[in-house]
């Protein structure tokens, strides 16, 4: 690459060529980062559940879809953006806190289970999926919140990966419009409080699951339909 | 003589420009107030989330907390954050309990019986309600040169605050907050924002109140 010089040629105009490269190659990331999809990896405290633990050894399997779990939102018009919303690492987060309070003891499995896997020994295995994640902006609604709500398909197999259960589970998270909160801080926190409900929900539904009492009951575990 | 007065004036005009008026009303309606404060009890003060198209904004929620928690030292206030990660998944927006018999069902979990008694819950406080933006008028025109023109916009907040007796599982108070305000913003070269604070003074009517009733002070 040439660099074009002014009438002050030299060692001065030498020493100011790489500056202005580095300048004008800064400005140009600048303008295609401002360019990109507002992206949003979202990060939260999760608490452990104040729950009395089920007294079972239960085996978990995040597959890769779910613990890279990645919401890509194309714009559609010139005025929109597009977004990109990454829970992945938030789910894991969120719910290996979860299933730590729920039971007496979880395994984090190496393998999805199947015949012939080398898996530990355990009561059940819970292999959780998004479905859909769906988001919606002030920007796009005349609400003034910000929205999240995702779908999750739930699969309870043995060791061996024979269904015990299979059920759907529905969270939703919102956080108002303020002062001094970017789209993306606005996201992320609408996004937790999505992770947080779809806890929640999942705490206090679980033995209700007619499949779930089933099996809990052959496993001597008294069941309580009621939820609190 | 003249120099003062003319900075009197100058300290008058600018005090009524840098501030915009708030009208505010609050209404309270108490059945069982104790009579010696809540002695060494704690308050927990939470904000209502199930709506669809608003929610109690967590900071007005922290102002109200603050509120009465700098005015009496004695009056424990939880924090709102700290109090629903105490009691995950017991208070969130899907589980809250809606009415105080709800809370017999939930003390009958036990983790949750003995979180709440460590924490010596003794009055939990519900607020609900939000500060909308309710219209705006005006124009203004930036450019290079600045800035010119002059914007208009109301501020609505309206509260309420439901005060719950954890020792009788009733509900023992209701205070009801609404202040409106009008911000405007005059632009000559630079815009200068001058803000009502509707939220604020919604906090103080509410705060004052709840404080009247937990305090032994007041």
């Amino acid at each position: 690459m040439r660099c074009i010089r002014w009438p002050a040629q030299g060692k001065q105009a030498k020493r100011l060529c790489p500056l202005v490269t580095l300048a004008l190659a800064t400005l140009l990331l600048g303008l295609l980062v401002g360019c990109g999809p507002n992206k949003v990896v979202v990060q939260g405290d999760f608490p452990p559940p104040l729950i009395e633990p089920l007294p079972i050894t239960l085996g978990v399997w995040f597959d890769d879809d779910f613990s890279k779990h990645e919401f890509f939102d194309e714009a559609k018009s010139k005025r929109d953006s597009s977004w990109v919303v990454n829970t992945g690492e938030a789910q894991v987060q969120m719910w290996s806190a979860l299933l730590a309070g729920m039971f007496a003891q979880v395994v984090h499995l190496k393998e999805q289970p199947g015949p012939g896997r080398s898996n530990p020994d355990v009561d059940a295995v819970l292999i959780p999926h998004v479905e859909e994640l769906q988001y919606a902006i002030p920007a796009q609604t005349n609400v003034k919140v910000y929205e999240i709500w995702m779908r999750y398909r739930f699969e309870l197999v043995t060791t061996d990966g024979t269904p015990i259960a299979q059920w759907t589970m529905t969270s939703y998270g919102k956080t108002p419009t303020a002062l001094l909160q970017s789209d993306q801080d606005a996201v992320n926190l609408a996004a937790v409080m999505a992770l947080r409900d779809a806890g929640a929900n999942f705490a206090t539904h679980f033995t209700r699951i007619p499949a779930v009492q089933d099996w809990l009951r052959q496993k001597g575990v008294p069941v309580s339909t009621e939820t609190p | 003589m003249r120099i003062f007065s003319l900075r009197n004036l100058l300290l008058c005009a600018g005090i009524a420009l840098t501030s915009a008026c708030v009208t505010s009303e609050v209404d309270q309606m108490v059945y069982n107030e104790p009579t010696a404060g809540i002695g060494d009890a704690s308050v927990v003060i939470l904000g209502r989330r199930h709506a669809s198209d608003y929610e109690t904004e967590p900071d007005f929620v922290s102002c109200v907390g603050q509120y009465v928690a700098s005015r009496d030292k004695s009056v424990t206030v939880i924090g709102e954050l700290e109090f629903l990660n105490a009691l995950y998944p017991w208070f969130e927006p899907r589980t809250a309990p809606m009415h105080p018999q709800d809370i017999e069902r939930l003390l009958e979990q036990k983790p949750v019986q003995e979180k709440l008694a460590a924490l010596k819950v003794e009055y939990m406080i519900w607020l609900d309600g939000s500060t909308v933006r309710s219209g705006g008028s005006g124009s203004m025109a930036c450019s290079l040169g600045g800035c010119f023109g002059f914007g208009t916009w109301t501020h609505d907040s309206n509260y309420e605050a439901t005060i719950w007796d954890f020792t009788d599982r009733a509900e023992v108070g209701q205070v009801n907050t609404s202040a409106t305000g009008q911000s405007y913003m005059p632009a000559v070269i630079i815009p200068i924002p001058i803000i009502a604070p509707v939220q604020g003074t919604a906090c103080d009517g509410i705060g004052e109140q709840l404080l009247a009733f937990l305090s032994s002070k007041y």
